[in-house]
This record gives structure tokens, C-alpha cells and sequence, in this order.
């Protein structure tokens, strides 16, 4: 490690494959803009476009594993004086980062078509917001951290209130802007007081720092680590910083709505777990501790808070809270969990977005009309569209043979093997209670009358569900070889 | 084989779901005919079944190496009768099931994917891949109910989820607990039964996972206090619902506790033997008294099988040959007796659609055919000698009375009271006058109905007349169980307890 920051210190070594897919993305955004205000293509085309980008960025990121791992082409693993680290970790992010932005890309389709010439400002938003969290992911140094957060996040609050016209659109962004601003600031001030109790900003200098002298009096140095975790479990959703989810879930428009929460939370996820792992392994103590509390209380208000909710996007907030507690279980374990924690991220990201898709299928592109009773017996209206959104639904619950439970499983094995056994039963008996909000929307998309209501469900639509339905069964039967893909994304 | 045993019923389902829309008809027909299979299969496994003790055509396949998960199934003298009865009962409730006219073909996917399930779980050997099985079921099940029930279904339906599931919830964190014991002891973590078998535990550590085993499995069975979802869940189900959850998923409870509970923690067994005795004493006599007042045929039923199982239960906790036997069969003989019972009042349902003893009377004038089934059925699960319930009863009883006397006098009350709420039911129902004009003009069992009944019917006879043709089988693995439970506790089994001591049918010297 000490070589590495020695490394780091030298006069820094430019590595442009090492942030190429950001790159691309970044300048993917402008080429957007730029081909739309010259060109006036059709907006499918801009979609083709922004699609092509992504899968670039994606093929730049298997072009950088590649090298990686025969260890060519590398001159440090911490190009730009140790702002980013090329590790397994960014890899495999930017992998989760850009199938969930490929995947809310086609459940958007509808959104993108709807929205004349503002099109271009969503596509290039959506890339911007991925660039963002993607550099947030694969950043060792704080402010480099906070760089991309506030990237991605400043784009997804425009996206929120997109649909200009409506109220509740306005509502949402605004309601997103303030308290996602607030926690940003809670969490450049951790930076700060972290700065200030170890004189790095670099996380293998905290590190070092930490493992190398004894501080007596870490106040500073814990207030700090403390409001970074909490900014962090704002972006989340986590529990008790979960507030401003379930409104701008329900007023965001729907097409995007999907991506807003996943990129998001695996954004804020890779930068945790990192910041936690990388910087603090000397306190797992202290920070074990108040992350199992927020797991805890995340996982229990989640589950319980979404019973009662009455409104499908609501009810998916809520379940996305319950679903960061669930993570933060894996994150508990530190080290040792980052390979579930993936898996987690990975698995659940794909399935909001199927979810959202639906939401978007019944209100319309930009619609808000998600009340449940909306779609009762969507079993006999849409046949394909309520089976499929089960089988999600039964994935997010955790049953057994979906890839939602080799994730839970996964998290409360690790939990339990690092001594937090009384997490891992509140884990399990509050997945039960979680299990109750989705059977609740199976029956009443089975077993109630059907609702009226025109449902929209474009080849577009059909295609996200089917991709979410194959990767949640597909992983549930088959783990193996995500899992071992996730057990490289180790951090460095 | 027996991964083909789990996977014919799916791939039935597939078959299934293939069939067009429009020919609704073959459905029911094509559904019991592939559920067959698995019982062609179940029935060449039994006659090539060796009477020893361990695991038979054991399969083994890893998983995902590092969580050391495995594709593990094996078949023992335990597992087999239970195969035997879900393998035989599904194509029964299939062929049962012509009243359910809506979403046919969702019904018979279902049940088949249930019967996979089901059987996953007898087979299983691993214990990642039992819980998958375990919760597997629940969702099918949970269908069943909810989609062709009756009036309250979806209260029904979910009351019966959310008790199993938070008695999974439970079972998952020990099952963990375990893996990650095995990991620490070991070096690498394992859920294969037998080689979790082998770890050390402390005994406050064995106590909490004997707990969390024995609750998970005492919402299934159900054990007093948790058996409330049962009479609605039973009630609301439609007939083939009912006969699956009583002949087979009440069933995955006791299996469950004599293959994983005293197994694995032999000794904490032991030590909690006092409890689950008189938790079972007095689910016999509760659920007997119960079922005497229901106004509800089918509740009346619902709560014999409180009743019944508590019986299984005590002759699981005895710790005797005769118990853990009797055991066995008894999970047979009630899954052929409550089955057939459930499809006779679904039958009258059909025709008269109410289930209230009041609104009956005098149906054996307009259907003696039936009412002759109802009362043979009634006997054998009364226990009268001759058929199935006296051998699994008599059994249990004999077993239980060498470890526990007084539990085993208080139980026997409960074949008295058996007696009573059968008969009596049986008398409103079926004697006297028919003086409802309804009832009058009901029609006699078809054929068809008589031949769903009547492989049951000839069961019950051939376990009540021959037992030895199971219990030979079941023999060598009860016993197994028994040595070891005695060579890793100082419990040991008093003498009259063990098999050279009694006398089994088929077992004379």
C-alpha cells in the first residue's frame, strides 16, 4: 500500500482508459446536446445515440478489465495523483451503473418519444447523472467523491421535475433539491472534519494514517466519519434518511423514475462501502456499529411504513428503504461482505427499473396515476405484464430460487459470520413483513376485479420486464457466476 | 432418478402451460396424467428401495462451490413414505378438481409446481436446498387459496403465508447459523445434512437452533399454539388446496422435526422432550374437543388434523421405536384419511354448496354410496382395527407409553374423542330423515368420483391389514436415528422401547 501512495505522490500519471467510460459518457452528454441543436435527428435516433454511448463506455470498461488483469498498459493503480483507483471495484460499479442506464434507457423509450425536443436534455442527463455516479465509485480521494455525487445528483434533480407542467413534478424536484443538497453538505462537512483528523483527503492515507498511529482523542475524526455515513444513507434511502424518498418517487415522472433510484443508490452504496472499507478498516468498531443501527432501523420502517401505503410508487419507496437496510447488513461485514453487497446492488437495481417500467406501463410516461387499486386483476387486462412483474416482485421479497434471495441470503450469512446475529434476525423477520407488501400488490393484481384505465405496455416495456425477469431467475438458480464476478470487485 | 422425480412434475407444468387456450378440456385430464409420472417413478423407487438404513440413490452436485451449496437428494425409510404419499395424492386432487372452472390452466401449473416443491423437500439433503424447497411451496400454495377459495380466501390466504413465512424466517437464520459454525470448525462452510451432523455445538447454541428448527416446523405441523391459520386456510381452500395442505404440508413440519431436529441436536431433543410432549397432548385433546362443536364439516375435519398430528408428534418426541415408527406412518395414514375426507365434503360442497352439519341430515337414503366412503373413512380415522389409523395409532401409543406414561393416558383420551366428533358428525349428516327438500335431490357418488376414492380406500385396508410392506422400509432409518441419538447423549431408550423389545407387525421372529 505504501508503494501505491508513493506512487500517488509522484508527479501524477495520466491514465485516460482508466476514465474512459466516464469520459465517454461525460462527452456523451454534449454530443447529445450538440447533435440535437445541429442535426434535428428524430429522437429515436438520439436514443439509438445515447444507447450506443452506454454500451461504449461499457466496452471501455471490459477494455480496462482486460488490461487489468493481464496487468499491461498499467502504469499505477492510482492514476491522477491517487484521485481514482483502477481496482476491481470501479470495474464492476461501472458494470452495475451501466446495465441499469442500458436497461432504464429502453423503459424510458416511451418518456423520450413524449417529450419533442426536450429529449435530448433527459438522454443527456441520464448519461451525465451515470458519469457522475460512476466517478463517485471509482474515486480514493474525498473531494473527488463529493465531485461526483454532486455530478450525478444535480442532474437526477432536474430529471425529477422534468415533466415541468405538473405540480407534483415541481414538488418532487424541489423537495429532492433541498434535502439532497442538505446531505451533500452533511457530507462535505464529514470531509472536512475527517480532513481535519487525519490531514488526508486520500482514503489510503486515512488508512494509513489511522493504522500507523493511535489517535486519543477521535472526536473530530468520528463526527466526520459519522455525518459522511449519514449523507451517504441519504442518497440511499436509508432510514432515518429516507424522508424525501416516497414523495419524489411519486412525483417524478415515471419513465425515469426507475433510474433516479437505482443509479442513485448504487452511486451512494460504492462510495460507502469504499469510504468504510478503503479509509476506516482500523474503526470497523465504531462504524459497524451505527451502520447495523441504520440497517436495522431501515429494514424494520421500511417494511412496516410501506404496509400501509396505498400508492404503488410509494410503496416501492419504502421497499427501497427496507432494501438499503438489507444492504447495509452486507456492508456491516466490511471487507468480507463487498461480494454480496454487489450481488445485491446488482440484482436490485435491474429489478427497480423492471418495477418502475410497470409503473410507467399503467400511468403513462409521465403520469401519476400509481394509486394500487389501479391495477387490480392486471392478471386478465395484461397477462404478460402482471406475471412478469410478480415474478419481480416475488424477487425483491426474497423467495428462494429468484436471485432476490441468494442476496439476502448472501448479506445475512455475512453479517451473521461477523458476530451481528441480532441484526441478522431482524433482517429475517422483517423480510417477512417486506414479503407482505409485494404479495399484497400479487393480489391484487390476481385476485381483484380489474380496474378501468387504458394500460400501455410498448415492445419497449416487454423488453426491460423480460430482461429483469431473466436476471432475477437466472441469478436465483444459477448464482455462480455473478457472484464470482462480484467476489473481484474488491476495493484496493 | 430422483432429480427426475422433482423435475418431471415442472417439466409437467411446462408441458402445461403450452397447451392452448382454447382447449380448456384436456387440462385436468393432461395435468393427471403427467402427475402420474412422478407416481410411476415414487412406485419403482419403492419396490427398488433396499430395507437399510442410510440414504439411497444419493445425487450430488455442487452448486456454488464457496457458499458450499449443493444439489444433494437421497431418499431414506423416512422420506420414502412421504414421497410415496405426495407423488400419490397430487394426480388425485387433480383428477378431483373439475370444479374449478376458471383459470384451469394456472390451477394445474400450480399444483404441479407445488408437487415439485414438495417432493424437493423429502428429498432434500442439503439444507440451503431443503429451505429453498420449504418456502418454495408456499407460493403455489398460497395461490390455491387465494385464487379458487372460497368467500374469505385472500384473509385465508395470507394469514397461512405470513405464519409459515415468519416460522421460515426463523429456520433461514439457523440454517445460517450452522453454515457459518461449519465454516468456523471445518475451514469451509457446508450445508450438507450429514456433515453439519458432525459439529460440535455448544449446548446453549444447540438449544437456540433447536428452538428455531422446532418453531418453523411446529407452524406447519401446526403444534398448539400456532395452529390458528390452519381451520381457516383448510376452510377457505378449494378441495384439491385442502387435500394437499393436509395430506402432504402439514407433513413437511413433522418430517422436518424428526429429520432435522433430532438429528442435529440430538440432545437438545432430549432435554426438550417434556415440552414438545405436552405441547403435543394438548394439541390431541384441544384439537379433538375443538372439532367436536364445529358447525363447519370442513373445519371439523381441519381441526381432526390438529388432533392427528398431535399424535405424530408425541411419537416423534417418545424417542421409541414404536414412536418415531408410528411416526412415520401416521404422517401416511393421515395424509389417505383426512385426503379422502376432504375430497367426500368437497364432493358434497359440489353438489350442495354449504358445508354446515345443520343444513344436512338423512343423506344416506339419497347417497348411500357416499355415505358408505364417509363412514369407512370415518373408521380409519377413528382408528378402528383393521385399517390404517389403528396401526399408526397403536403404534404411537404403545411407543410413547414406554417414555411417557402419563402423556400417552391423556392422549389416548383423544381416539375416544375421535370417535366422538366423527360419529356425531357423521349422525347430522348422514341418518335420520332427509327433510330438507334440497337434500333430497342430491345424486350418488359417479364413477369417476368413485375411482378417485377408491386407491385410497384400498390403502387404507392393505396399511390397516399389512403394514409391514411400509414399515419393513421405514424400519432400518427410525432405528438409525435411534442409535444415534443414543451414542451421542446419555439418553437411552428403556427397554420396552426398542424394536427387539415389541412386537411389529411383519417382525415375528
Amino acid at each position: 500500500m505504501s508503494v501505491l501512495l508513493a506512487q500517488a505522490a509522484q508527479p501524477p500519471t495520466i491514465s485516460w482508459l482508466g476514465i474512459a467510460p466516464e469520459v465517454t459518457l461525460g462527452v456523451g452528454a454534449a454530443v447529445v446536446l450538440l447533435v440535437e441543436v445541429q442535426w434535428k435527428p428524430s429522437r429515436r435516433a438520439l436514443a439509438v445515440l445515447a444507447g450506443v454511448l452506454v454500451a461504449l463506455a461499457a466496452g471501455l470498461a471490459v477494455a480496462l478489465q482486460i488490461f487489468l488483469d493481464r496487468g499491461e498498459g498499467i502504469d499505477t493503480l492510482l492514476p491522477f495523483g491517487g484521485m481514482i483507483a483502477l481496482d476491481g471495484f470501479g470495474i464492476y460499479a461501472r458494470y452495475v451503473l451501466l446495465t441499469a442506464t442500458a436497461l432504464a434507457l429502453l423503459a424510458g423509450w416511451k418518456m423520450v418519444e413524449g417529450l419533442g425536443p426536450r429529449a435530448a436534455e433527459m438522454l443527456a442527463l441520464m448519461l451525465l447523472a451515470t458519469a457522475g455516479f460512476s466517478l463517485m465509485a471509482i474515486s480514493t480521494n474525498l473531494v473527488m467523491t463529493f465531485l461526483g455525487l454532486e455530478v450525478g445528483s444535480i442532474s437526477l434533480y432536474i430529471l425529477a421535475g422534468f415533466t415541468r407542467e405538473r405540480t407534483d413534478s415541481d414538488e418532487a424536484a424541489i423537495k429532492y433539491f433541498l434535502l439532497g443538497g442538505f446531505a451533500s453538505a452533511v457530507f462535505v462537512y464529514g470531509v472536512a472534519l475527517v480532513f481535519a483528523g487525519t490531514g488526508h483527503f486520500n482514503l489510503l492515507g486515512i488508512r494509513q494514517y489511522l493504522t500507523g498511529v493511535v489517535v486519543f482523542e477521535p472526536g473530530v475524526l468520528l463526527i466526520g466519519l459519522a455525518l459522511i455515513i449519514v449523507g451517504l444513507a441519504f442518497k440511499v434511502t436509508a432510514a432515518p434518511f429516507h424522508s424525501w424518498a416516497p414523495d419524489v418517487y411519486q412525483g417524478a415522472p415515471a419513465g425515469v423514475t426507475g433510474f433516479m433510484a437505482a443509479v442513485a443508490k448504487v452511486g451512494g452504496f460504492a462510495a460507502l462501502v469504499r469510504i468504510l472499507v478503503s479509509a476506516f478498516p482500523a474503526m470497523t468498531d465504531e462504524w459497524a456499529m451505527v451502520v447495523a443501527g441504520i440497517a436495522a432501523f431501515s429494514m424494520v420502517v421500511g417494511s412496516v411504513v410501506g404496509i400501509v401505503q396505498d400508492d404503488l410508487r410509494r410503496l416501492l419507496a419504502y421497499s427501497g428503504v427496507a432494501h438499503a437496510g438489507f444492504i447495509l447488513t452486507g456492508v456491516v461485514a466490511g471487507m468480507a461482505g463487498v461480494r454480496d453487497v454487489w450481488f445485491y446492488l446488482a440484482v436490485y437495481s435491474v429489478q427497480l427499473i423492471g418495477a418502475f417500467a410497470v409503473v410507467t406501463a399503467i400511468s403513462g410516461p409521465s403520469g401519476t396515476r400509481s394509486a394500487i387499486s389501479a391495477y387490480g386483476g392486471l392478471a386478465t387486462r395484461e397477462p404478460f405484464l402482471a406475471a412478469t412483474f410478480s415474478i419481480l416482485l416475488l424477487g425483491m421479497g426474497g423467495l428462494p430460487l429468484t436471485a432476490g434471495f441468494v442476496a439476502k441470503f448472501g448479506v445475512f450469512t455475512d453479517a451473521w459470520s461477523a458476530g451481528f446475529q441480532w441484526l441478522v434476525i431482524v433482517g429475517v423477520l422483517a423480510s417477512v413483513v417486506a414479503f407482505f407488501l409485494y404479495l399484497r400488490m400479487i393480489v391484487v393484481m390476481y385476485m381483484d376485479d380489474p380496474a378501468s384505465g387504458e394500460v400501455a405496455s410498448p415492445l419497449s416495456t416487454r423488453w426491460v420486464l423480460g430482461l429483469a425477469v431473466a436476471v432475477t431467475i437466472v441469478f436465483g438458480v444459477f448464482p455462480g457466476p455473478l457472484l464470482d464476478l462480484a467476489a473481484n470487485a474488491l476495493p484496493l | 432418478m430422483l432429480s427426475w422425480l422433482v423435475a418431471m412434475p415442472v417439466i409437467g407444468a411446462v408441458i402445461v402451460l403450452l397447451v392452448p387456450r382454447r382447449r380448456g378440456e384436456v387440462l385436468l385430464p393432461l395435468g393427471t396424467a403427467l402427475a402420474a409420472i412422478p407416481l410411476g417413478l415414487a412406485g419403482y423407487i419403492f419396490a427398488s428401495f433396499e430395507p437399510v438404513a442410510g440414504y439411497q440413490l444419493v445425487e450430488r452436485a455442487v452448486w456454488y462451490e464457496p457458499w458450499g451449496i449443493a444439489w444433494y437428494l437421497g431418499i431414506d425409510g423416512i422420506s420414502l413414505p412421504m414421497v410415496l404419499l405426495t407423488t400419490l395424492l397430487v394426480p388425485i386432487s387433480l383428477a378431483a378438481s373439475t370444479a374449478i372452472s376458471e383459470r384451469r390452466k394456472e390451477f394445474v401449473v400450480f399444483t404441479l409446481v407445488l408437487e415439485a416443491g414438495m417432493i424437493g423437500v423429502f428429498l432434500a439433503l442439503d439444507l440451503f436446498l431443503f429451505f429453498v424447497f420449504f418456502e418454495a411451496v408456499l407460493v403455489p400454495m398460497y395461490f390455491i387459496i387465494g385464487i379458487w377459495g372460497s368467500e374469505h380466501r385472500k384473509y385465508a390466504a395470507m394469514k397461512f403465508f405470513l405464519y409459515t413465512a415468519f416460522g421460515s424466517a426463523l429456520l433461514l437464520a439457523g440454517i445460517i447459523s450452522l453454515a457459518v459454525l461449519h465454516s468456523a470448525q471445518v475451514g469451509v462452510p457446508s450445508f450438507a445434512l450429514d456433515e453439519l451432523m458432525s459439529l460440535e455445538l455448544a449446548p446453549s447454541t444447540a438449544t437456540w437452533l433447536f428452538v428455531a428448527f422446532a418453531v418453523a416446523f411446529a407452524i406447519k405441523v401446526p403444534v398448539f399454539p400456532f395452529h390458528t391459520w390452519l381451520p381457516d386456510a383448510h376452510v377457505e381452500a378449494p378441495t384439491a388446496g385442502s387435500v394437499l395442505l393436509a395430506g402432504v404440508m402439514l407433513k413437511l413440519g413433522t418430517y422436518g422435526l424428526m429429520r432435522f431436529n433430532l438429528s442435529l441436536f440430538p440432545q437438545a431433543s432430549v432435554d426438550w422432550v417434556p415440552v414438545m410432549a405436552v405441547l403435543a397432548v394438548i394439541g390431541i385433546v384441544y384439537g379433538a374437543v375443538v372439532a367436536i362443536v364445529q358447525p363447519n364439516l370442513k373445519k371439523l375435519v381441519a381441526y381432526s388434523s390438529v388432533s392427528h398430528l398431535g399424535f405424530i408428534l408425541l411419537g416423534t418426541f417418545a424417542l421409541t421405536s414404536g414412536g418415531l415408527q408410528g411416526a412415520v406412518i401416521q404422517n401416511v395414514n393421515h395424509g389417505l384419511t383426512t385426503g379422502a375426507l376432504f375430497l367426500l365434503v368437497g364432493m358434497l360442497y359440489e353438489r350442495r354448496h354449504t358445508k354446515m352439519i345443520a343444513e344436512f341430515g338423512g343423506i344416506q337414503k339419497v347417497m348411500p354410496i357416499f355415505a358408505g366412503f364417509f363412514l369407512f373413512t370415518a373408521f380409519a380415522s377413528i382408528g378402528l382395527p383393521g385399517l390404517n389409523g389403528f396401526v399408526g395409532e397403536f403404534l404411537v401409543l404403545m411407543g410413547s407409553y414406554a417414555t411417557l406414561p402419563v402423556h400417552t393416558m391423556i392422549a389416548a383420551s383423544g381416539v375416544v374423542l375421535a370417535a366422538v366428533y366423527m360419529l356425531w358428525a357423521y349422525e347430522r349428516v348422514f341418518t335420520g330423515v332427509p327433510d330438507k327438500e334440497e337434500n333430497r335431490l342430491l345424486s350418488d357418488l359417479t364413477p369417476r368420483e368413485i375411482g378417485i376414492l377408491a386407491p385410497l380406500a384400498v390403502l387404507i385396508i392393505l396399511l390397516g391389514v399389512y403394514p409391514s410392506v411400509l414399515l419393513d422400509k421405514i424400519e432400518p432409518s427410525t432405528e438409525a436415528l435411534l442409535d444415534r441419538i443414543e451414542a451421542v447423549t446419555d439418553y437411552r431408550v428403556p427397554v420396552p422401547g426398542r424394536v427387539d423389545d415389541v412386537f411389529v407387525a411383519g417382525d415375528a421372529p
